[in-house]
């Protein structure tokens, strides 16, 4: 007979596996429309260019063979996934420089102000959610609640102007020059933040009333425990494992923030490398950006769940 | 959970944005095409809000803009709304092949954020309103796809359907009388909700310059037109941002309240 500890614990790598797999399966899908959706609705991208009167029609007709456009629909799909595994996401079309470079070069800049976006975020959130729930019947918790829902509801655009505003007002004010701020990346990853602490305060807030109210607490509170510090950290603890998944989405998601934050204080990045590949039509990094975007959601989409399922015993036998 | 002030400030609010875009254009004291004095004149030296960077009437822009914006997002709920809908009844009427691959379809589309799926269709189509509210339609679908199927697999669930489906009842008869009639409550607020969200997303994007036609008056557009003279003219971009802003509150506050409303019992 199989001991039930040792049960348990295939069972759970089974679930991990079968996660794992339903996370690639979706990337897949989500690449392969991207790929067609472009390809169906551009049809011939060098065409543009034409147009545009950028090339001449032997150099169109060169690009269309140097990109692989002369070829079949499905031969061009297949090469396109074959180059994804090497990381060769095409070139583009105004420079010819390899797509996988130029999202590289712009990468470190994003990956700084989404990082310190979500670190400040979260750490907003958690404030805002505790303070929140744990004085629920005073003002300032009533105050906090209302401000994380304001974070939910006001656009990024209008949270950087605001923030742009109140710098170049008080730089007037200072007779000092406070661009640093926008530069030094400390306002655009503060904007980011304050987009980002909405939904981590609203879980925290919910999981930490809930918690709150359970029977465990007011058996602390009978035995003698305070209202402290002592009794919040045990009264977190169960409204931990949600914050964390949503944490790891956020981070997915605050790539369109920095879609706005870097075009409104002008920092350079994958946001602003995409908006303005739209607008030129520089088709293969706009589907380089996504396919990458599409992958790296997936992949913190599963380790959001792996890290729930590790911290929260409940999820692992849920089949 | 929300008070009762909240809603009736919200309720007005919204009202008043819907007034605002119906008759609007009729009130506006001046053409927003056009050029009507001095460039950035401020609010005291010229009608209720002073005039942009090219000398139009920023009133009378707003007044447009209002149109503009409200119906680019009306256009886009609506159509977020019918191919969510469809797709999610068809997904439990069908519960077998065709619902697995409906639902495994939205759920890898859901992989790309909505925003980043709305600017793939702008990459597709080019910029201008119509791609503007298609991205933001289409680009809402499969979130909504998920949540409207999740309100029909409860009531699908219920007895009186059970009872409908062995008294003979065809799947159309079932979707139409049964599970559509009981679903209207929280496919009302699900759709306010997803409003909200539609307004953001439409003015985000025309914000970015994704909607061509920057002398078209919209909210987003102004307040980005606005963005090079913060110092000099604040209420340039601050204006709309703050219509903007009132707005998905109001709407989102609205939503909260239905939500409540039609949360299902037991």
């Amino acid at each position: 007979m199989v001991p039930a500890s040792h049960r348990t614990q295939t069972h759970f790598l089974i679930d991990i596996a079968k996660r794992v797999f339903e996370g690639l399966l979706t990337a897949w899908i989500a690449v392969t429309l991207t790929f067609f959706a472009l390809r169906a609705a551009t049809g011939d991208p060098v065409s543009s260019l034409l147009s545009q009167g950028l090339a001449t029609v032997e150099q169109a007709q060169a690009l269309r063979t140097a990109l692989g456009l002369d070829q079949p629909l499905t031969i061009q799909y297949l090469d396109f996934i074959a180059g994804l595994f090497k990381g060769d996401l095409g070139l583009s079309l105004y420079t010819s420089q390899p797509v996988d470079q130029i999202i590289l070069q712009q990468l470190p800049s994003t990956a700084e102000l989404a990082l310190s976006g979500l670190i400040s975020g979260v750490l907003l959130g958690f404030f805002l959610g505790t303070t929140a729930a744990w004085k629920r019947d005073h003002w300032t918790g009533k105050l906090a609640s209302s401000l994380s829902g304001l974070s939910t509801s006001v656009p990024v655009a209008f949270i950087a102007i605001l923030a742009l505003l109140l710098v170049g007002m008080l730089g007037q004010q200072t007779t000092g020059n406070l661009n640093f701020l926008g530069y030094s990346g400390l306002l655009p990853a503060l904007v980011l933040g304050i987009t980002t602490a909405g939904p981590i305060a609203k879980v925290i807030e919910s999981g930490l009333i809930e918690s709150l109210q359970s029977e465990y607490i007011h058996a602390a509170m009978a035995r003698g425990y305070q209202k402290d510090l002592r009794l919040l950290w045990h009264a977190l603890r169960p409204a931990l494992p949600p914050v964390v998944s949503l944490s790891a989405l956020e981070a997915a998601y605050l790539f369109s923030g920095t879609v706005v934050t870097e075009t409104v204080f002008s920092r350079p990045g994958l946001g602003r490398l995409l908006l303005r590949s739209i607008l030129e039509g520089d088709f293969p990094i706009a589907q380089g950006l996504v396919v990458v975007a599409a992958i790296f959601y997936t992949l913190s989409h599963l380790g959001a769940d792996l890290i729930a399922m590790l911290l929260d015993p409940r999820l692992r036998d849920t089949t | 959970m929300t008070g009762r002030i909240t809603i009736i400030i919200s309720s007005f609010w919204v009202v008043a944005v819907i007034l605002l875009a119906i008759f609007g254009p009729l009130a506006a004291p001046a053409d927003p095409f056009s050029p009507v004095g001095e460039p950035l004149l401020s609010p005291l030296e010229h009608g209720p809000m002073g005039t942009d960077a090219l000398g139009r009437d920023l009133w009378s822009r707003i007044l447009y803009g209002a149109r503009q914006s409200l119906s680019a997002a009306l256009l886009a709920t609506t159509l977020t709304v019918s191919i969510g809908t469809t797709l999610g009844l068809i997904a439990v009427l069908y519960t077998s092949w065709l619902g697995g691959i409906i639902l495994t379809l939205a759920n890898a589309a859901l992989a790309i954020p909505g925003l980043l799926l709305a600017m793939l269709f702008v990459a597709a189509m080019g910029p201008g309103y119509l791609t503007v509210i298609l991205a933001i339609g289409l680009g809402g679908a499969p979130g909504f796809i998920r949540l409207s199927r999740s309100i029909f697999a409860q009531i699908a669930d219920e007895g009186y359907v059970d009872v409908a489906r062995a008294l003979g009842a065809g799947k159309l008869r079932i979707a139409r009388n049964h599970i559509l009639l009981n679903a209207q409550g929280p496919l009302l607020s699900l759709a306010t909700t997803h409003f909200a969200w539609a307004f953001m997303g439409i003015t985000t994007l025309t914000f970015l310059g994704l909607a061509g036609d920057p002398s078209i008056p919209e909210w987003g557009v102004i307040m980005n037109s606005g963005r090079a003279f913060l110092i000099d003219a604040p209420w340039l971009a601050v204006v709309p941002g703050a219509l903007i802003s009132l707005t998905i509150l109001a709407v989102h506050h609205l939503g909260l309240e239905l939500t409540d409303r039609f949360r299902p019992r037991g």
